[in-house]
């Protein structure tokens, strides 16, 4: 009762200050209007006219030719004859890029592969990747694709996007979480509401958590907004087709939004454990800047190494960026992800135990 | 024997409570001690429907001894007993019995009073037909009715102090415990103020209040406790304390003795 009526408090509070509302928003959808009105700028919509050489045959074949069709572009089918010189031809930019099916790939059957070669700097070639590997993920493609480029430069299209997603995903995250849980919590405390809850017989730990779930609920419709808004505009702003968010499976989704939603709480509580300790507003501001820099490390890192051991799993935030990099990348890191909401899950309950401990402590609350 | 005992509602024993001093607080009391005692060795009693009264200059340690008796810091040494439950170790059972008001204890100015009501009830577990009853009648008591629905960072200093103290007691509480509950009010809301404490002398109601005005102790007050430096320096019901004198007198002979002629 005690706990529903410190949620509610924040739930109203939060709700009836259309400040706070827009602050959470806004982020979103500046970020949309931005990347889209940038894409727009960066990329023409001239239809593509793209050279591919063919081996084997799949019924992929068709969909991609609806969809490139359906885009305006045009695509035309090559027999894959001599290897070399078609890979010569990608590198040149005399075609777009070489696809390779197994002859049982239709069948699902053991060792069906399929292979793609294209020139990851030319514009084409990163859409036609893109392309490719969202109908496979449509069509239920389980088994890896073998990829090659035939450029050394790092992937201007979707080998960026897929890793950087993550990356903007955690950023947005602790931004939303920074805007709200500052001022509750810190704020609370430096204006001395605080103290009156804390003079009434409600329960350290229900405190503690009146906080943690309200704000863990606005950061992330705060967060939602931010990643729809990236989501929705990036494939603009990168020159992809948009279609390859389309792509991923439900369960890919699900493991997205589970792996998220488990690291807003976790980062909320962060925040109010540095906000706690804090004894305004501007102090705790400072100190989530340093947890915001640790935290930024924590995910770049993710982008530089290529892979992590399964020890990753026990490390919050790299855990799920991770994971979240993973399925981008049309995996299915189904017990990794769950392992990490799991202890993601974990390091919150921590979190929001040590804050409940902060509470009763005097030299915390007072500064005495 | 029996009567006397159930009778006694608030009782501190030895508390006594140290802080350390920033570098700030040392530059400001021009001193290089790194701690602090604010409290030496307190010990009193308070009565069922009395009023007792903690007089004394700022930095005397009043408002410490009230906030260790509400349970918002710990005292290092010694205990405190409200309704029989201790402030160190049942915190809990007394947070229940015990309505706390201090100039300290801030309201969320984005709520209004009707919804700070209704939380702080919640916070102290009061039933919502009681609750509803209570809000009745203490609004109206107040004259809350009239800004119930504006936000309280809209009111004037003394409708916050009428919000403030009719959430203090949400819960009906046996002991009501007031840090200068009349500073920085008008003279008609500290009317209001004043004849509430008397009322709840009236109701049965423990009543303790810190204040540096002496004609507030002798208007309201039947025990008084003056404490100087951390130390009750006399304590006693008002007559046996002032004597023949008035409490200011009193207060200043004490003073003197303890601390030198103010030049």
């Amino acid at each position: 009762m005690k706990l529903v009526a410190l949620i509610k408090k924040e739930f109203h509070r939060f709700f009836h200050d259309p400040r706070l509302i827009v602050t959470i928003l806004l982020p979103g959808i500046v970020i949309f209007l931005l990347y889209t009105l940038l894409g727009n700028i960066i990329h023409t919509e001239e239809s593509r006219e793209m050279k591919v050489y063919l081996s084997g045959n799949s019924a992929v074949v068709e969909v991609l030719e609806q969809q490139i069709k359906e885009s305006g572009d045009k695509v035309e089918w090559l027999p894959l004859e001599n290897e070399e010189e078609a890979r010569a031809a990608v590198k040149e930019g005399e075609a777009t890029a070489i696809l390779t099916f197994s002859e049982n790939f239709d069948l699902f059957g053991e060792g069906a592969r399929a292979g793609i070669v294209y020139d990851s700097g030319s514009e084409n070639g990163s859409y036609f990747y893109g392309l490719v590997t969202s109908v496979l993920i449509s069509v239920g493609m389980r088994f890896p694709i073998d990829v090659q480029t035939v450029n050394d430069s790092a992937d201007m299209g979707r080998e960026i996007l897929t890793s950087l997603l993550p990356f903007l995903v955690v950023t947005f995250v602790f931004s939303a979480c920074m805007s709200v849980t500052l001022e509750s919590v810190a704020g609370e405390k430096e204006r001395g509401t605080l103290s009156t809850i804390l003079a009434t017989s409600v329960k350290r730990s229900h405190i503690a958590l009146g906080k943690i779930i309200p704000l863990s609920c606005i950061s992330a419709i705060g967060a939602a907004s931010s990643f729809l808004g990236v989501v929705l505009s990036l494939p603009k702003l990168m020159g992809l087709d948009a279609a390859m968010f389309t792509g991923y499976s439900f369960i890919s989704y699900l493991l997205l939004f589970l792996l998220i939603l488990s690291f807003v709480p976790l980062i909320v509580s962060a925040i109010a454990t540095v906000s706690t300790l804090s004894r305004s507003v501007k102090e705790a501001s400072a100190y989530t800047s340093v947890l915001m820099i640790l935290v930024m490390i924590v995910s770049i890192v993710s982008l530089i190494v290529a892979q992590f051991g399964d020890w990753v799993v026990a490390v919050p935030v790299l855990n799920a960026v991770t994971a979240m990099g993973q399925i981008l990348s049309g995996m299915l890191p189904v017990w990794q992800s769950l392992v990490s909401v799991g202890v993601n899950l974990v390091f919150t309950a921590l979190l929001v135990w040590l804050i409940a401990k902060m509470l009763s402590s005097e030299r915390v609350m007072f500064g005495k | 024997m029996e009567d006397l005992f159930t009778s006694e509602i608030v009782r501190a024993e030895n508390l006594k409570k140290t802080f350390t001093l920033s570098r700030k607080q040392q530059r400001l009391e021009k001193t290089s001690l790194t701690r602090k005692v604010a409290v030496n060795g307190l010990s009193f009693s308070a009565n069922r429907g009395e009023i007792y009264g903690l007089l004394g200059p700022n930095g005397a340690g009043k408002t410490t001894t009230l906030r260790m008796l509400s349970t918002l810091i710990k005292p290092d040494e010694g205990d405190a007993y409200i309704m029989g439950h201790s402030v160190r170790k049942e915190p809990q059972k007394v947070r229940d019995c015990v309505g706390f008001l201090t100039g300290e204890l801030k309201l969320e100015t984005f709520f209004t009073p009707d919804y700070l009501f209704d939380f702080f009830g919640a916070m102290h577990g009061v039933e919502k037909e009681t609750l509803v009853k209570r809000k009745r009648e203490l609004f109206a008591r107040f004259g809350i009715d009239a800004f119930s629905q504006v936000k309280v960072g809209d009111l004037s200093t003394g409708m916050k102090q009428k919000v403030s103290l009719v959430i203090s007691i949400v819960h009906d509480p046996d002991v009501v415990i007031f840090d200068e509950p009349t500073n920085g009010l008008d003279v008609l809301t500290a009317k209001v103020v004043t004849d509430f404490l008397a009322e709840l002398k009236r109701m049965g109601k423990s009543v303790l209040l810190s204040t540096h005005i002496f004609s507030l102790v002798e208007k309201l007050c039947d025990r008084v406790g003056i404490i100087i430096d951390g130390k009750m320096v006399e304590e006693g019901p008002l007559e046996g304390v002032c004597g023949e004198r008035s409490l200011e007198e009193k207060f200043f002979e004490l003073y003197h003795g303890l601390k030198g002629e103010i030049v």
